[in-house]
């Protein structure tokens, strides 16, 4: 579904931020990355649906070329949808509003059809009581559960979580990757970044160890955590597992 | 006190009135216009837009606009071929030097919008132009409302600058006014409430506007 080839890019000229990744992730798997900051995970991410332009290799998602210039950008990223760490829901607008827009003028929605779809999701992710507030009225765990509800909206096949639950206060976190346990166990496609590692534990079919722009380690989460194999995974699985 | 010459000349002088609204309005529409084009020539990644943007706004930004006028009145026949009157002269100047101050007012309103709430938008699908219009633009009117009243206010007092190359605004008549009545006390004091009234409606919109924004936040 996902295939990653030696994927190569710079920031500048002399940055590389991601140094010939190559990884394939199948169809309902949920994939974990996780490694120090600035190991190019986020990066990575966001070279899957195009945000970032790569210099070298390829991705293809369900069989399309990301960077082709035949490839219809916006109908592809239509499909995949994405999860940001500081949420980034639209401020002018309500929690129903941010997740009826693309609905209504990328999918051509009716009005009234995309508002029941977004109240079946708001009511999906715990929150329908609150459809008609603006994100500022909102906390955190509240307002990640609306960024996670407006990217279901387009119905993607997959989804890419950028750090979703490290802008928040502890005692939002659990409701935040509740909802995501559920995506993963109805089946969604999910690349989640985080060091969360007890929700990498509970749900993910892989997980895989970045550092300095290349992945170092990957396999199954419980391998990985009861003997990692590099040196640098160690280090890493040191500092986060207190 | 005599306020009678204040009744006695107030349609020469309103005239004038007049003609300060006429000139502030072209320039803010005009140097908004403007001013929108060289903010995204100064946001554009290529060069061959953003270099000359940039220098024209610090350019126009380190001028005097009194020298700006006097330049325009002087040199808009040169580069024109025909004479211009004062009006034309003094509204050209106006709009190409509030246009590098509009222009800073645009460019930071957009540039305050996070750039995450474009990846966000353009990651459900949404294209660039989409991304624009329903995402950022709202969010940059949004900030930069306040900013744009508050320099229509500036415009409208600078209007009064007009008069160095004869252009018979306001200020300029009530000047000639004085000149034929000798009544300055009256006159000037008069001169400066209709001013201080204009100006503090303004500045009264904006601070409601501002309020309206932080309250929306």
């Amino acid at each position: 579904m996902i295939v990653i080839e030696h994927v190569s890019l710079w920031y500048g000229k002399d940055f590389k931020a991601l140094d010939d990744v190559s990884e394939t992730i199948s169809a309902g798997q949920t994939v974990i990355i996780c490694g120090a900051s600035g190991s190019g995970k986020s990066s990575l991410l966001r070279c899957i649906n195009g945000l970032e332009r790569f210099q070298e290799g390829k991705v293809m998602v369900d069989g399309l070329s990301v960077q082709h210039p035949r490839t219809n950008i916006q109908k592809l990223r239509s499909r995949i949808g994405m999860v940001f760490q500081h949420f980034e829901l639209y401020p002018h607008m309500t929690a129903l509003e941010n997740i009826t827009l693309a609905p209504i003028r990328v999918a051509r929605k009716t009005k009234a059809d995309a508002g029941r779809q977004a109240e079946a999701l708001l009511d999906r992710v715990g929150i329908l009581d609150q459809a008609h507030k603006y994100p500022g009225e909102l906390s955190g765990g509240q307002q990640q559960r609306v960024a996670i509800a407006r990217a279901l909206a387009m119905e993607p096949k997959i989804m890419l979580f950028d750090e979703p639950t490290s802008a928040l206060d502890p005692e939002m976190i659990k409701e935040v990757l509740d909802v995501m346990v559920d995506l993963a166990e109805a089946g969604m496609t999910m690349i989640v970044v985080t060091h969360e590692m007890g929700f990498a534990k509970k749900v993910a079919d892989e997980i895989i160890f970045m550092d300095n722009g290349t992945i170092v380690e990957k396999g199954a989460v419980h391998a990985f955590f009861k003997n990692p194999q590099t040196e640098r995974a160690q280090q890493f699985l040191g500092r986060i597992l207190i | 006190m005599d306020l009678s010459v204040i009744f006695k000349n107030a349609p020469f002088m309103l005239g004038g009135l007049i003609l300060s609204f006429q000139l502030a309005a072209i320039t803010i529409i005009a140097g908004l216009i403007l001013g929108i084009v060289l903010a995204s020539a100064r946001l554009s990644s290529k060069s061959v837009f953003y270099y000359p943007a940039t220098i024209y706004i610090h350019f126009f930004r380190g001028l005097p606009l009194i020298l700006v006028i006097f330049w325009l009145y002087f040199l808009a026949p040169v580069i024109l071929g025909t004479s211009v009157n004062e009006f034309t002269a003094a509204a050209l100047a106006f709009v190409v030097f509030e246009a590098a101050y509009f222009a800073e007012i645009v460019r930071s309103g957009i540039q305050a919008v996070p750039f995450g709430q474009v990846m966000a938008a353009h990651s459900t699908g949404l294209s660039p132009l989409q991304t624009a219009r329903f995402v950022v633009i709202p969010q940059a009117l949004r900030n930069m409302v306040p900013a744009l009243v508050t320099q229509s206010v500036v415009v409208f007092q600078d209007t009064s600058l007009g008069y160095v190359i004869g252009l018979r605004e306001f200020l300029r008549r009530v000047n000639l006014t004085d000149a034929r009545e000798a009544r300055s006390v009256e006159l000037y004091l008069f001169a400066g409430l209709v001013y201080f009234s204009i100006c503090s409606l303004g500045s009264r919109a904006s601070r409601r506007l501002e309020k309206r924004r932080f309250e929306a936040d």
